[in-house]
């Protein structure tokens, strides 16, 4: 939902197909292909892609920008346990604000409530 | 002045060497339910799950609970909270409420339960983001003496989570501050209030490696060296490999 309230407000169109790994380009985002394999990179565990995605994206976002995205993807890789192991849902708000993408994106099967 | 990442080859904000540096030494203190020394053991375990060969088994299975045997721990913790700390490290797109239940049996309770997975919680964001830039996972702290407080918040009530959680409106004195002002609680930050110290150790953190509750909805100036879109694309990517919808 923040990922298409920041294109929003800044006119960019975001192809928010980036976040299921659908497309491969920036998806409207500045070094957005980057960013995303190196995501998948540092969740993965091959170490090799890992120091090739991170030496990619470097010089794109320069090093302080390498902390801030490392920093985000382990952020988010703990949040998501958080989540997960509580079994909490959306709230109201954001899931009505997000039900068209969710459908689109097939992100719904990941509903917490759905699970067995 | 923080020196846990003196030694870094890469600068880490000063902010975030401070917050990790805090976050380590609250996992070594006694907490609510748990002492220092358990504490510390679930770190260690969180770290110790990632080669555990039960855990590969049942995550390549289309069945987790189909596969049947004994996680490779470090035999410190009780095999409750060792099935605990490694499906939650492992394999938490597949967490379900019939396993939450399963796990709280006599002696492992839903308090100590979101203690446990704070400390996963912290542990994976802190070594992730070193396995981004490819640092050494920081060396684990040493315990700290003394009992846990056993605090449990007297509002806490079934709510939108497996485990009871506290709405704004039940906050006493004690849990002043674990929600920030201005903005209603989410529920991710509510889903761990069972243990009000775990929500503002936690949420330390999220502050730091991420943005605050209002810097990531002020769009009009950026906070990091990376954007909004680019964090929030990152944030996006990693659920989705997570198969976390929240």
């Amino acid at each position: 939902m923040l990922l298409r309230a920041s294109g929003l407000t800044q006119n960019r169109a975001l192809d928010l197909n980036s976040v299921t790994g659908a497309v491969r380009d920036d998806g409207g985002v500045p070094h957005g292909r980057l960013l995303v394999e190196f995501a998948e990179a540092v969740l993965g565990e091959d170490e090799e892609a890992l120091a090739r995605a991170r030496a990619a994206l470097r010089p794109a976002i320069g090093p302080a920008g390498l902390t801030d995205a490392a920093a985000v993807v382990g952020l988010f890789n703990a949040i998501d346990r958080v989540a997960d192991a509580t079994g909490i849902t959306l709230e109201a708000e954001k899931a009505e604000a997000s039900t068209d993408f969710r459908a689109a994106l097939g992100l719904d099967r990941f509903d917490v409530s759905a699970r067995g | 002045m923080s020196e846990l990442y003196a030694s870094a080859p890469i600068a880490i904000r000063g902010d975030l060497d401070a917050a990790h540096e805090r976050a380590w030494d609250r996992i070594g203190r006694p907490g609510t339910w748990w002492d220092g020394g358990q504490r510390v053991a679930i770190a260690a375990e969180t770290r110790h799950a990632s080669s555990c060969a039960l855990c590969r088994r049942r995550k390549e299975a289309l069945s987790s609970a189909a596969i049947e045997g004994t996680h490779d721990s470090l035999g410190a913790l009780p095999e409750s909270v060792i099935e605990v700390v490694h499906r939650v490290r492992n394999d938490p797109g597949r967490l379900s409420e019939r396993w939450f239940r399963s796990v709280i049996v006599a002696g492992f309770s839903e308090e100590q339960y979101v203690e446990t997975l704070s400390i996963v919680a912290h542990v994976v964001a802190i070594d992730t983001m070193a396995r981004g830039l490819g640092l050494d996972a920081l060396p684990l702290p040493a315990p700290k003496p003394g009992p846990p407080s056993h605090y449990r918040p007297a509002g806490a009530k079934p709510g939108g989570a497996w485990v009871p959680w506290l709405e704004p409106a039940d906050l006493t004195e004690q849990e002043a501050g674990i929600y920030p002002a201005g903005r209603p609680a989410a529920n991710i930050m509510k889903a761990m209030s069972l243990v009000p110290d775990e929500v503002k150790s936690f949420f330390d953190i999220v502050s730091h490696q991420y943005q605050g509750p209002l810097e990531m909805r002020d769009f009009s100036r950026e906070y990091r060296a990376i954007s909004h879109a680019q964090i929030e694309l990152l944030a996006a990517r990693v659920s989705a490999l997570n198969q976390c919808l929240y």
